[in-house]
């Protein structure tokens, strides 16, 4: 029987072949590769997000758990059938035009993928427009914009507007954060979403998408 | 004691009756004498001007010359992108495909170096007495990220003996920009690292101990001081910092203060922190940054090796009545805390009568200020306003009110007077916390009679 609890492990660690290896196998046992990603893989991204938020595990860690985890996903996904991949919802992701942040976007990225929703990755330094257009072109769920600059929050004001003028504000969700992002700010410029970090933010972006 | 022999008193572990207070006025310096971000980064002229105004306006015990993470990365090969109320930032890293390690070192005449160097030589002549300079240079492990991205972080795990060696190389280039910084006359050597607070202490153990200790130790062996400045959430990391040796370390508000104090007191190493620049220093009134300093003061179980500063580098348009505020505070704490009581002691009615200022005979002006006598920029506004009622004689009135009389402080609660120190001629708003220039201060009056 697959021991998910082994592979969970394994994956928060880091350890990308063992995890994969584990996945195979698990596979050849004929356990449903949907389990072995929601109880193992999306299991440990979880924990991971939660440690992370207590500062009991830093950027490094969480950045080679999701490598572990995509080692896994490289496993799953060829075995899974139509009906395990039907997608639970997409978000377009980046850092704000200025603004060069991008490992707290990242996280929130990873998250987001832990949670299985699918991540388009815009980078970072990116315009108002550009985050409109992959979210129309994407027919996107939600757009999360991220700003750690005081100087280049303002920004998501102008995405709110883009969106707007775009046509798409009722059709997609717009989710800020980033450290100086409050939940005041969030409402002064009429974006929908703030989360302190990114396991409440995938969180609440599954929600969003899974309504 | 000269505040560069309160900075220094106190980085040599001295217990002194004072706090010394650093203002980490990098960009931010040219708001005071209407230059950009990019103006003071890339023109000597326009920087030592604005440094000058700083020391004029925030009485640093010490300052830094420049507060720019970009220096060496440009050297070394990182495009920049530009901003004109921020310091630039490095946008491209030329690691990011190759496991190859560099070799060039920085030239004391390549890049933004010279500019630098010209800024701390003219500051060093001009307030380098009574003033302790600090030179900052980007450390070991923030530089190793703009050269290879955010890799890095990955590289840890997966290619440890990589990060090993690029740390090695960026502590050479870190002690070859610390030996020119120096040479320029620095006191205090700044090693500037704010990704050190993303990574766990075994990380540190790991990778950074050896970097930053061969660095604080070159900085001793030159007779200068050393700090280690760390952005973000370090509350993890401040004892592996203080055994890497530094005579001082500055947090930004994501660490507490006085649980990293307890930490640091038992190295017997300085810590400075940590005014938060947001939430406080950007956004908040004059009020709430005397009110947070104070409260900051005496949130610590002791003050000997303190040093009050903001978290980091403060955002360019930092009111200036708020840093002079938290100045205030750190100087004459005792003043602020009464004034910041009163302020908030709502008991207090103001028991004068406001003038009738559509029907004044002679323009009036009236001088706010903290308290012209200890408060460098309300000595400042109080001069120019003594020297304008000179000019006029009788032709104007002109009378100076001190917060530190409760009911001055009333009197600011109805006129609706919110930063010191400011000028209003007639009831109304004319300059606040930047000196008004003579002649157009002669030219406003003017209009008035
Ligand atoms: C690392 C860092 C850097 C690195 C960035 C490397 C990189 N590739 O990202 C370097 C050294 C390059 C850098 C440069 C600069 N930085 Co910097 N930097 C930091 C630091 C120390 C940590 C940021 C970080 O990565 N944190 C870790 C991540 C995981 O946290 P996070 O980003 O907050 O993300 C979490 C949450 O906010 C949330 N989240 C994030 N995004 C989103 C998005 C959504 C939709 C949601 C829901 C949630 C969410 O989830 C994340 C995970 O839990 C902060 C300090 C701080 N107090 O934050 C300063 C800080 C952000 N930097 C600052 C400054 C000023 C600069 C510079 C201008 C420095 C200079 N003087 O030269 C440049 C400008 C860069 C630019 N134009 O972008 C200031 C900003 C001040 C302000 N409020 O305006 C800070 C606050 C430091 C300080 N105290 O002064 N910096």
């Amino acid at each position: 029987m697959a021991d998910f609890e082994k592979i969970s492990e394994l994956m928060q660690k880091g350890k990308a072949d063992e995890v994969k290896q584990l996945c195979a196998e698990a596979l050849e046992e004929g356990v449903a590769p949907k389990d072995v990603l929601d109880m193992a893989l999306l299991a440990a991204m979880n924990i991971v997000g939660v440690k992370f938020k207590n500062n009991e595990v830093f950027v490094p860690e969480v950045l080679i758990a999701a490598r572990a985890m995509n080692f896994g996903l490289e496993i799953l996904k060829p075995a899974m059938v139509d009906d395990d991949i039907e997608e639970i919802g997409k978000v377009v992701i980046g850092t704000v035009k200025g603004d060069l942040h991008d490992i707290g976007k990242n996280l929130v990225k990873i998250m987001f993928e832990g949670k299985g929703l699918t991540v388009i990755d815009l980078g970072a330094d990116v315009s108002a427009e550009k985050y409109v257009e992959a979210a129309s072109n994407e027919n996107a769920n939600v757009i999360a914009c991220s700003a750690l600059l005081t100087t280049t929050m303002t920004q998501m004001e102008a995405i709110v507007k883009a969106a707007e003028d775009a046509g798409i504000r009722d059709k997609v969700t717009i989710m800020v954060g980033g450290a100086p992002v409050t939940q005041k700010f969030c409402d002064s410029i009429g974006a929908d979403i703030y989360a302190a970090d990114a396991a409440t933010a995938s969180e609440k972006a599954l929600e969003v998408c899974t309504k | 004691m000269t505040g560069k022999e309160k900075v220094l008193a106190v980085l040599n572990k001295e217990k002194i009756a004072s706090i010394p207070w650093l203002p980490f006025a990098g960009v931010h310096s040219g708001r005071l004498k209407g230059y950009t971000a990019r103006e003071v980064s890339t023109d000597a002229a326009k920087l030592i001007e604005s440094l000058r105004e700083v020391n004029k306006l925030y009485k640093p015990d010490g300052q830094p010359i420049m507060f720019d993470l970009q220096i060496e990365a440009e050297i070394l090969g990182c495009e920049l992108l530009w901003s004109e109320d921020a310091p630039p930032t490095v946008s491209t890293h030329p690691l990011s495909d190759t496991a190859d390690i560099p070799e060039h070192i920085p030239a004391v005449n390549e890049g933004r170096i010279p500019l630098a160097i010209e800024a701390m030589k003219a500051m060093k002549g001009e307030i380098g007495d009574t003033t302790a300079l600090y030179g900052l240079i980007t450390g070991p492990f923030t530089l190793a990220s703009h050269l290879r991205g955010t890799n890095i972080f990955m590289d840890m795990i997966m290619n440890p003996s990589y990060v090993t060696e690029l740390l090695g190389y960026c502590t050479k280039v870190a002690k070859a920009v610390s030996t020119f910084y120096i040479e320029a006359g620095m006191d205090v050597i700044a090693v500037v690292d704010p990704l050190v607070s993303q990574i766990s202490p075994d990380h540190f153990g790991e990778f950074m101990d050896k970097p930053f200790a061969e660095v604080f130790d070159l900085i001793r062996a030159a007779g200068a001081k050393s700090s280690f400045f760390v952005c973000g959430n370090a509350s993890a990391n401040i004892a592996p910092m203080c055994k890497t040796r530094p005579d001082s370390i500055s947090v930004d508000e994501n660490v507490n203060l006085a649980t990293a104090k307890k930490i640091t007191d038992e190295y017997n190493v300085v810590i400075g922190g940590n005014i938060p620049l947001t939430s406080v220093m950007l956004f908040g009134t004059q009020q709430d940054n005397m009110k947070n300093t104070v409260d900051l003061i005496d949130s610590v179980d002791n003050t000997d090796l303190l040093i009050i500063a903001p978290g980091c580098d403060m955002p360019y348009a930092t009111p200036v009545e708020n840093t002079i505020g938290v100045q205030q505070a750190v100087h004459q704490t005792e003043q602020i805390r009464e004034m910041v009581k009163n302020y908030e002691g709502t008991e207090i009615e103001f028991e004068g009568e406001l003038p009738d200022y559509n029907n004044l005979e002679k323009p009036f002006i009236e001088v706010f200020t903290l308290d012209s006598i200890t408060c460098a920029a309300c000595t400042y506004m109080k001069a120019s306003a003594v020297d304008i009622k000179e000019h006029f004689g009788d032709k104007i009135d002109m009378i100076e009110y001190k917060y530190t009389d409760p009911q001055n402080i009333a009197r600011c609660k109805v006129m609706e007077v919110k930063q010191l120190p400011s000028i209003y001629i007639n009831g109304e708003l004319k300059y606040s916390s930047i000196i008004p220039n003579r002649s157009e201060f002669i030219a406003v009056v003017e209009k008035c009679l």
